[in-house]
């Protein structure tokens, strides 16, 4: 999984990266609140419907596919199994579908919005929004990050097990192993921390100065479509249900 | 200027906030068993404390760890979890930071304190659980987890034990912030890097 990958493949970033931040939001609360009937299900299958657009819009049209399928097998138990049964065949399926639901659209969107942000991107849109470089920068770095750990993980985790170094294997107790594991992606840390500082340093981050940057990001039309949206999901949610 | 945080410290939030992080969500793994559910929060602070302890050899500002504070209740919040556990987040960071900030950032045993105050964060993800966000939060994981489960958490969760699962993650916090200086000292102290 890339995340916060530099736009490859020459296209660029549909949507404003403030419009995708109040989605994430918007689409979280939705799903995660509203039931299996009348006008709550209807939300669920806008919810739905949201992510896989915006997956064929940044191309990636087997994860779009890959998630419509899921998606479609999972509304339909929704809307029409779960109604049309009852007694225990009923409590099976709500059992089975029911958190994964609620988790998956919102997990959907989130890929979306990481594997379609740029850094610079996002920083840009934090600063026009007045979120101060305080925040910014731990955040962005922070994102950035997240991939890089389960590398290094990964590489520690391969050593150990070539000097037999395993869980369940014969060599030290349980916190023995989890000095082993734990020490070197420390150091690690480190090390790569202070490799991201004399980037920034070369970067210029550090003058002062006001950071300039030549990724465009504005509000088009479909912005402002996904924000009418997302803010008619909060409205349903707060004031009319 | 000298206490303004500049570049480098905020790095080093970044990536000790992912580290923190993922170091925690591995130690929740644990809280699949029902009973371990409620000690779950204090071992999430146990195992956290140690890259934490390295984290604060790192400090000499005020800011940094309240930022760190902010992040995490972000997170938080992010996943899903009620309001306050960002109010939570922000408010533990702060009080850890002000602590620090009294003993200079210098010794590694006052810091002790300060980290088992900051892992008090954690309790916005344990609210959950607790007062009235807990009917709503049980009903929402019995589809997921099955009755039996979600009876015994019931049963596990009373109001009352809001505050043993906040001692319980003090105590974690400095337990752990105690094997973490162990760590320090065998592992880092002598490479020069805490």
């Amino acid at each position: 999984m890339e995340l916060f990958s530099h736009a490859k493949g020459g296209y660029k970033s549909v949507l404003d990266p403030r419009t995708k931040l109040l989605m994430l939001i918007a689409i979280n609360v939705a799903v995660m609140g509203t039931g299996f009937q009348g006008t709550d299900y209807f939300v669920r299958v806008v919810c739905a419907v949201i992510p896989f657009v915006l997956f064929l819009l940044i191309r990636k049209v087997r994860t779009a596919l890959i998630y419509a399928g899921v998606c479609a097998v999972m509304l339909f138990v929704e809307g029409v199994l779960i109604p049309s049964t009852s007694g225990i065949l009923n409590l099976v399926i709500v059992i089975t579908s029911g958190a994964f639901s609620r988790i998956l659209i919102g997990f959907a969107f989130a890929y979306y919005a990481m594997c379609s942000t740029t850094v610079s991107e996002f920083a840009t849109a934090m600063k026009r929004v007045h979120i101060p470089d305080q925040i910014t920068i731990p955040l962005s770095v922070m994102f950035r990050f997240f991939p890089t750990l389960s590398e290094e993980s990964r590489s520690i985790r391969n050593a150990m097990r070539m000097r037999g170094i395993r869980l369940g294997g014969k060599k030290g107790g349980l916190l023995a192993q989890m000095e082993y594991r734990i020490v070197p992606l420390m150091m690690s840390t480190l090390r790569i921390g202070d490799e991201l500082s004399a980037a920034s340093l070369t970067k210029g981050l550090e003058a002062g100065k006001p950071r300039t940057h030549i990724c465009q990001i504005h509000m088009t039309a479909l912005d402002w479509l996904l924000i009418l949206i997302g803010l008619g999901l909060l409205g349903y949610m707060f004031f009319l249900r | 200027m000298k206490n303004k945080l500049n570049t480098k410290d905020l790095i080093s939030i970044g990536i000790f906030t992912a580290l923190y992080f993922v170091v925690i969500l591995i130690a929740s793994f644990v809280g699949y068993i029902p009973i371990l559910m409620v000690l779950m929060p204090a071992l999430c602070a146990l195992i956290g404390a140690i890259p934490f302890m390295l984290f604060l050899t790192r400090t000499k500002k005020f800011g940094m760890v309240t930022i760190m504070g902010i992040l995490l209740g972000l997170i938080t919040f992010l996943m899903g979890r009620p309001w306050p556990s960002l109010l939570i987040g922000v408010a533990a960071g702060l009080i850890a930071d002000m602590y620090l900030k009294s003993t200079g950032f210098a010794s590694i045993k006052k810091s002790t304190l300060g980290c088992g105050i900051f892992s008090l964060w954690l309790l916005g993800m344990a609210l959950p659980l607790f007062f009235g966000y807990h009917d709503a939060y049980m009903e929402s994981m019995r589809p997921g987890y099955g009755d039996a489960y979600v009876d015994m958490l019931t049963k596990l969760t009373p109001d009352w034990m809001f505050w043993i699962v906040m001692v319980t993650i003090f105590i974690g916090g400095l337990l752990g912030a105690w094997i973490g200086s162990k760590i320090l000292k065998k592992h880092f102290a002598k490479a020069g890097m805490a």
